[in-house]
């Protein structure tokens, strides 16, 4: 394996994905307030009970956990990101 | 029944516990080997300081009278968290970078290190955090209430309260670190956090599994409008408590301490974007299961917001409303010892320090420590902080006033947001823009929020809330100019921060800021895109090394000084010593100095040491324009002082000159007075023998009377040539000029010499064809010089057969007429002399003139515009030319 190419195209995706990232990070916090604090929330005031729970209750929990997964995973990538731009080469190899 | 003894004994031995987490972490931060201790986790727990007893006891009340709508206080928090890249990034990037201490630090060191905007952010938050600590020890005296029954209500209070002062003081002002972090204390809570949520988890799951029989059970037969709220979920009051909540967890005091200011890696708020909102999703959990469960099992008139300790206690779980009554209880204790450290430390940052600083100076002359002003002060704050919630509890008490506190609060210190989060993302936001802004939605806050929240009992009668201010309808704090209907905590927010936000957008718009502002705004705005040396501020160097250790030591200590002056002096290569207090030091020096008495104070005080603020905008151009005048007058002056210099050296010259003339004239003065002695001895000697003697012979005396004759008219011939001389040299008016034709006058000036020509044998050639050439010239003076070359040459001649040589010719512009003769001229040597006046040539003869026919005869050609001159020829003899312009038709 030609090594430096490996690298290269690496950073290459890193870059690529790092937009990405950010983009993520930026849309989560939207939807999370599109789905939580608009008239959104009232579509989901069904009388009616899912496994036992009110369901826009359940509607309320789901998407907050869904929201609170969602940052975990962006987290990840969030904070090697900043790292990868506090020194560029340091992290290179540990993309993988 | 739990006994009173073994509650308070459980009481104690948990804050004992407590005690001794603080105590053992500070000892290990202070040895350096807490840093398994500063861990992400421990940093998510502290910012859970955010659910107090309110979370605890209240969600549940909260969701027993309302519904889902508890939920909004954690989504908030929850999508800011989510969205931490974009908000609470760049606030913690901010608070480490420029050492902040405190929200009121951030807000008055961005505008311009303003005294007056953090004065003014410490005064609300004040306001707004002494109901929300009474409302905290009202919940830990009435959950002690429940469980032991009958207690003296003051005198508990009074207990947790001093205990909590007692705390706080321990651990909160243990030191003055630069960064205003105290890790003990934070370990403390990240325990306590842990306590209330294992606490609250365990009722919850012993509600729905215990006394009911799994979730499905507990919401059986529950009407929905119990769950769901009585209109739609959605609406303004979820809007504003969802957007309350999401201000709160950044600008409450004791939230911006946490999060921002203990905060000690950036990296942990990665894991706190998630692990936060995870623990609030663990708190809300069982909130709703918990109330319904207490709607339903439990009597009619219950207070819901003890529920969580009433639910364990009515099927006799002691053990777990013990565990309840410590959750409340950590609940309520971590908030009041944060809001206290965070509280006081704005106090004696942005209010005693300033004044301080105002009445005794800050000069390093003054003795004293001023750390030690700092840590007494910030203890009498904190002792003040929970003093002030004590008394407020005691008058209030009991009442729903202090339930509605929490919101009441959160809207409150929701002022903070437009001037902080403006601050931070838009340059152009001004210190007038904030301070208006605040003042006027901290105001209308008060009187449409907080002053009705007393129902008439305070500042505001009952009348004034029902008929408006001075009888005016639109003036009803909570219909303000006729908008009712609608919620009052919705109304009051959309008056306060919908004014705050119009007029601190507006006024900042509207004003310019100062250069400090704007720097600091620059330095805010921009805190990814710059390295942090960008802050170093131009500080003119006229402070001491000495002065700045003097200042720095009784602000953070001397062993702490030491090293900090230790290590810049080293990185500016100086081992020994104190560092140069170069502008990147003393920057160094007011960010350390900024961790512990916050931006304004310790830019105050090294402004005081190096004598001067840092330098203006204004000033700098005012330098910049007196530079630009220093140089222009200094230009204008090398150009004068050249002038100078060329006007000395010529006026050197001209006295040189005048000195050579001077000289000259003596000297032919002299020469003078001999020509003339000389005919004069032989007059006076000659006339004497004829006066004297008596037998003079015929011939003598004719002999002699010759002589004298002879002589006279030499002396007159002689006085002649020097009026003439003189009249040429003084350059009177010049004989006017004419054209004169070359051959005629050649003609008539050897004509007049023609007698004499006869009597010495000398032949006159003229060489070359006449020239039928005209000269400007005048005809007589020509002809006189003409004469006196001829003559020259008649008498200097000694040739056998002497002859001159008359030659005229002409080039394009001038006329000349050669004199020459073959009696041996003039040699080389002698060819300056001849001008001079009385010289002579070697050669001259017999009886001679004065000298002065030469001298003359230049003198008459220059003043015509033409020119006399010894030439030589190839064969070295000599020719005298004269040379004159051309007349021109």
């Amino acid at each position: 394996m030609n090594k430096t190419k490996h690298r290269e195209s690496g950073k290459v995706e890193e870059l690529l994905s790092s937009g990405k990232t950010l983009d993520r990070a930026f849309i989560l916090p939207v939807i999370g307030l599109i789905l939580l604090v608009t008239p959104v929330a009232n579509i989901f005031r069904l009388e009616t009970h899912v496994a036992g729970v009110p369901f826009a209750a359940l509607y309320l929990f789901v998407v907050w956990g869904s929201l609170i997964g969602g940052a975990a995973l962006l987290a990840r990538k969030l904070r090697q990101y900043s790292s990868d731009r506090q020194s560029p080469d340091v992290n290179l190899d540990n993309s993988d | 029944m739990l006994s009173g003894d073994i509650l308070l004994a459980v009481s104690l031995g948990y804050v004992a516990l407590l005690f001794a987490i603080a105590f053992y972490v500070d000892r290990l931060s202070r040895r350096g080997r807490a840093k398994w201790l500063q861990s992400p986790l421990i940093f998510t727990l502290s910012i859970s300081v955010y659910c107090t007893s309110w979370t605890f006891y209240g969600a549940v009340g909260s969701a027993a009278r309302n519904g889902l709508e508890f939920i909004t206080i954690y989504l908030g928090p929850t999508l800011v968290f989510i969205g931490w890249w974009w908000l609470l990034r760049k606030l913690v990037r901010i608070g480490r970078a420029h050492r902040v201490t405190s929200i009121a630090d951030l807000i008055s060191s961005r505008y311009g290190k303003s005294e007056s905007l953090g004065a003014l952010v410490t005064v609300i938050a004040l306001i707004a955090t002494t109901p929300y600590i009474a409302l905290q020890l009202q919940s830990v005296t009435r959950s002690y209430q429940v469980i032991v029954g009958d207690v003296n209500v003051s005198a508990t209070a009074f207990a947790i309260a001093a205990g909590m002062a007692l705390f706080t003081v321990l651990f909160g002002t243990r030191n003055l670190d630069a960064n205003e972090r105290h890790h003990g204390v934070v370990a403390a809570i990240a325990v306590e956090a842990v306590v209330k949520l294992v606490a609250l988890l365990a009722v919850g799951i012993f509600v729905v599994y215990g006394i009911a029989d799994g979730v499905g059970s507990v919401f059986e037969g529950v009407d929905f409008e119990t769950v769901y709220g009585e209109t739609n979920i959605f609406d303004a009051r979820w809007v504003a408590l969802t957007f309350l909540s999401a201000t709160a967890i950044i600008c409450l005091p004791r939230q911006f301490q946490v999060t921002v200011v203990e905060n000690v890696d950036e990296n942990h708020l990665a894991t706190a974007s998630w692990l936060f909102p995870l623990y609030l999703f663990g708190m809300c959990l069982f909130v709703l299961p918990i109330a319904i469960a207490g709607l339903k099992f439990l009597p009619e008139g219950s207070n819901p917001d003890l529920y969580v300790l009433t639910l364990p206690l009515s099927l006799d779980r002691q053990d777990l409303a013990l565990l309840a009554f410590l959750g409340g209880f950590s609940s309520a204790t971590s908030m009041v010892i944060v809001a206290a450290i965070a509280v006081s430390t704005m106090v004696s940052n942005h209010i005693v320090m300033p004044l301080a600083l105002r009445l005794v100076g800050g000069g390093p002359a003054v003795s004293g420590d001023l750390r030690r002003l700092l840590l007494i002060s910030r203890r009498i704050s904190i002792a003040a902080v929970l003093g002030l919630g004590f008394l407020y509890f005691q008058r209030r008490g009991g009442s729903d006033a202090l339930a509605a506190m929490g919101l009441i609060a959160f809207a409150g210190v929701a002022q903070f947001m437009p001037g902080l989060v403006g601050g931070i993302f838009w340059r152009g936001a001004t210190r007038t823009g904030a301070l208006t802004g605040l003042v006027v939605g901290f105001g209308l806050w008060a009187y449409t929020l907080f002053l009705p929240s007393f129902g008439g009992e305070f500042i505001l009668s009952k009348d004034v809330l029902d008929n408006g201010l001075f009888g005016l309808e639109a003036l009803r704090p909570q219909s303000l100019f006729g908008m009712s209907g609608i919620d009052p905590l919705v109304h009051a927010l959309l008056w306060s921060l919908g004014s705050n936000i119009v007029i601190f957008m507006v006024v900042s718009s509207l004003t310019n800021p100062g250069a400090l502002e704007r720097l600091q705004g620059a330095l805010f705005v921009d805190i990814f895109r710059r390295a942090d040396e960008m802050s170093e501020r131009f500080v003119p160097g006229k402070a001491t090394s000495e002065d700045l250790f003097v200042l720095a030591q009784r602000i953070m200590g001397r062993e702490a000084a030491r090293k900090l002056f230790d290590k810049a002096a080293e990185s500016q290569g100086d081992v020994q010593g104190l560092p140069a207090p170069s502008d990147a030091f003393i920057s160094q020096l007011e960010r350390e100095l900024a961790g512990s008495v916050g931006a304004a104070s310790a830019h105050a005080m090294v402004r005081r040491v190096t004598g001067q603020e840092s330098i203006s905008m204004t000033d700098l151009m005012e330098i910049a324009d007196e530079t630009q005048r220093l140089i222009e007058t200094h230009r204008q002056l090398s150009v004068k002082s050249d002038e100078l210099t060329q006007t000395m050296a010529q006026l050197q010259a001209a006295n040189d000159q005048l000195r050579d003339l001077d000289a000259q004239k003596d000297e032919f003065l002299s020469q003078v007075s001999h020509e003339l002695r000389t005919p004069m001895t032989s007059l006076r000697s000659f006339s004497e023998i004829l006066l004297n003697t008596e037998n003079v012979s015929i011939e003598d005396r004719t002999k002699f009377l010759r002589i004298i004759h002879d002589e006279s008219h030499r002396l007159t011939r002689l006085l002649d040539e020097i009026l003439d001389i003189s009249q040429l040299e003084s350059g009177l008016p010049d004989d006017p000029v004419s054209e004169v034709d070359l051959d005629r006058v050649i003609e008539a000036a050897v004509d007049s010499i023609s007698g004499v020509m006869k009597e010495n044998r000398v032949s006159i050639k003229r060489i070359g064809l006449p020239v039928q050439r005209t000269a400007l010239a005048n005809e007589d003076r020509l002809r006189q010089v003409l004469i006196n070359l001829l003559s020259n040459s008649l008498k200097y001649n000694r040739a056998e057969n002497p002859e001159i040589h008359v030659h005229a010719h002409a080039d394009i512009n001038n006329v000349c007429i050669d004199v020459a003769d073959n009696g041996g001229g003039v040699k080389r040597a002698d060819a300056n002399l001849v001008f001079e006046k009385f010289q002579r040539g070697e050669q001259a003869l017999g009886e001679q003139g004065a000298g002065l026919g030469l001298p003359i005869s230049r003198a008459i050609m220059r003043s015509m515009g033409g020119e006399l001159r010894l030439e030589f020829t190839e064969t070295d003899s000599s020719f005298f030319r004269i040379e004159m312009p051309q007349y021109v038709q």
